[in-house]
């Protein structure tokens, strides 16, 4: 008898013990295990420890959970590690406790991060640990929270970085005050200006969110765990990072990329500031839900309101930078801080205009009749190509249909864009991304046809044919060397 | 609209449902404070199905890899925090004779977790029940459901697999019998 066959058995043999009454359930076991006296002993023995099992699992996991999910070490004030002595613990961060200490080699005040144990439980994990956390010491900047060292005692690691004397950003949404215009574009650039300098240096925060944002007594701005949101996953398989056991373990500031598991680069933090400088305006995280799942499937699905409806005395240049960082594909974004820099400072210099897509209102006013005149050659075509088919009837009839067909598709879509551009502004890159591939090759395609009805025409109507072949040529050289140039002007040069 | 692979599109705010669900289980015999650790817990599962880019096929595939994301990160955590020491000195005869004591649950999960490997060479279907049940708190007829068996004969394997796991934990058994 297999493993498997003995197995099958004495499972039967024990679902059908269950159902015997007990005065009866030898004399049962002797009838139904005849001839096997192992298997009726196992079974007698998975009864007898049925009998016994108590609350043996019977409670799911979650009710012990916070043992789990918690910390296992706090320090008290006085603890002493190394050269460090505690003074008393500042919170809760994403990571675990931090605690203010003094150093005493420097003589200087300290913020010290506990991690949690399960990082440093194997020695690869370590290696990588001490990797990442010299790459974000190697950040100064005044907007960043410097990291000193990660240190290890007793087996459990720390970082030690600099110590902040501020409040965090969350305290302040909770506090419920708003900040004034003038306060908001100066927090943007200064937490610009801070990511710039990481993404610089090839260093994503990840992780970035109003608790992992200290607003300094002296009004300063400065952001905490630089670089080290990878340390808190106890492995990179595990993919996005996670700040388990806390309230901030919420996918609340994370990029539609990062919630699906998707690799992770600068446009993430980009996304993040948008979320957080939106929360910090209007005091509403833009993809607001009952639940943190909620929040994250708002993320990937709906639109946040435009700050306009909820503050219109915030500066549109902020606005759209915020929108901008807000959309939900990477490439639609800020490529790194610095673009967030370099759009709110066009906005500085150039208030009332929009930093975003929309460009200044002449280069706009040149897209939209770039958009017109491509329209009316449409029709020009079309009404030619009707022509040439009354004067040289046969091919050219197919050759106008053609012609009108992609006249009509294209014409749509270049409506669709101006439509956007007035309207919706914020959807115009991504509009203008889905339909260039469709402009492009209805214009070539309404280019080659005219130049073949043109050929056709030629010998009987020579300048009607040379006409022809011109407009052709032409449609597809303006799509295909002014166009991109235009819209480029257009959408990257607000300025010009 | 997020430009993605559509069918992560569709299966993510199903995903959302049900983790929001199996949270929602676990709220019910909550203490308070806990919200936020079974919040944790769901969050980071959830970031473990959409790290592996697995695909599952319908709504009890999806718990049954959900469950098992669960029991991973919960018996990590217990190991990592040195459970397994702790295990290795409690006293075996006492688990024998008595209930067994919650907080010695804890300490004795990395154990269980092994248990339940090799229960799960010799049934399949045994480690999925606990698992669901024990794991990712479902209740029997959430349990019974996901995995195609009537409520009864469910009751009766939970039986037979918390009676195996007890026997195997309490070390009555010697190695041969297996």
């Amino acid at each position: 008898m297999t493993s498997a066959d003995h197995w099958r058995r004495v499972r039967d043999l024990f679902e059908g013990a269950l159902e015997q009454p007990p005065e009866r359930l030898d004399a049962w076991l002797d009838r139904e295990a005849v001839g096997d006296p192992q298997i009726r002993a196992d079974v007698r023995s998975l009864l007898d420890h049925h009998q016994r099992t108590g609350s043996f699992l019977a409670d799911p996991l979650g009710n012990r959970m916070a043992d789990l999910m918690g910390e296992s070490r706090v320090l008290q004030p006085g603890d002493r590690l190394g050269s460090y002595t505690i003074v008393r613990e500042l919170g809760r961060g994403g990571m675990g406790r931090v605690y203010l200490a003094t150093d005493a080699t420097l003589g200087r005040n300290v913020a010290i991060k506990a991690l949690p144990p399960e990082l440093t439980f194997d020695t690869s994990h370590r290696d990588r640990l001490r990797r990442e956390a010299r790459a974000a010491a190697a950040l100064t900047h005044p907007g960043i929270c410097t990291v000193y060292a990660l240190e290890e005692f007793d087996g459990d690691l720390y970082i030690a970085a600099e110590f902040v004397d501020g409040t965090t950003l969350r305290y302040q949404l909770d506090s419920g005050r708003r900040p004034s215009a003038a306060e908001v574009t100066r927090v943007a650039g200064e937490l610009a200006a801070a990511l710039t300098h990481a993404h610089e240096h090839g260093i994503v925060h990840r992780d970035l969110k109003p608790d992992n944002v200290m607003m300094t007594s002296d009004g300063r701005v400065k952001i905490l765990d630089f670089g080290l949101a990878r340390l808190s996953t106890p492995d990179a398989a595990v993919g996005p990072i996670t700040q388990p056991g806390t309230i901030f373990g919420t996918p609340a500031y994370m990029a539609p990329e990062q919630l699906q598991g998707q690799t992770v680069d600068a446009r993430a933090d980009v996304f993040a500031f948008g979320v957080l400088l939106y929360e910090y305006v209007t005091g509403v995280h833009p993809f607001a839900a009952a639940t943190p799942l909620g929040v994250a499937g708002r993320i990937l699905e709906s639109e946040a309101t435009p700050i306009a409806e909820r503050r219109p005395d915030i500066s549109a240049a902020v606005a759209a930078v915020v929108e901008r960082c807000l959309e939900k594909a990477p490439a639609d974004r800020f490529e790194s801080g610095a673009g967030i820099v370099r759009a709110l400072q066009r906005g500085h210099r150039a208030p009332g205009r929009v930093a975003h897509g929309s460009g200044s209102r002449r280069l706009a006013w040149w897209w939209r009749a770039h958009q017109f005149v491509a329209i009316g050659l449409y029709f020009i075509a079309s009404v030619l190509c009707w022509q040439i088919k009354e004067w040289q009837p046969g091919f050219t009839t197919a050759i106008f249909v053609a012609v009108a067909v992609a006249s009509t598709v294209a014409g749509v879509f270049r409506g669709h864009l101006v439509f956007t551009e007035r309207m919706n502004d914020p959807r115009l890159s991504i509009e203008l991304r889905r339909a260039s591939l469709v402009t492009l090759l209805m214009d070539v395609l309404i280019g080659l046809e005219l130049a073949a009805a043109g050929m056709l025409l030629a010998p009987s109507r020579p300048v009607p044919a040379v006409l022809t072949i011109a407009l052709g040529v032409g449609i597809a050289l303006v799509r295909l060397v002014m166009e991109p140039s235009t819209t480029a002007a257009f959408l990257e040069n607000p300025e010009a | 609209m997020p430009h993605s692979v559509p069918s992560a599109d569709q299966l993510v705010p199903a995903v959302y449902n049900e983790l929001r669900r199996l949270a929602a289980a676990y709220m019910r015999r909550e203490r308070p404070g806990q919200t936020l650790q079974a919040t944790a817990l769901v969050h980071e599962a959830f970031m473990r199905l959409a790290g592996t880019g697995q695909p599952w096929n319908d709504r009890n595939h999806f718990l049954a890899i959900a469950a098992r994301s669960m029991r991973q990160i919960l018996v990590e955590r217990a190991r990592a925090r040195g459970a397994q020491k702790r295990w290795a000195g409690l006293d075996r005869v006492s688990l024998t004779d008595s209930l067994v004591r919650a907080a010695d649950e804890d300490a004795m999960l990395p154990a269980l977790d092994d248990a339940l490997t090799r229960l799960e060479q010799l049934d399949p279907e045994q480690a999925r029940i606990v698992e669901l049940r024990y794991f990712a708190g479902l209740g029997i007829e959430e349990t019974a459901d996901a995995l195609g068996i009537s409520p009864a004969t469910l009751k009766r394997r939970w039986a037979l697999a918390r009676a195996w796991l007890f026997r195997e934990l309490s070390g009555t058994r010697s190695p041969d019998q297996r």
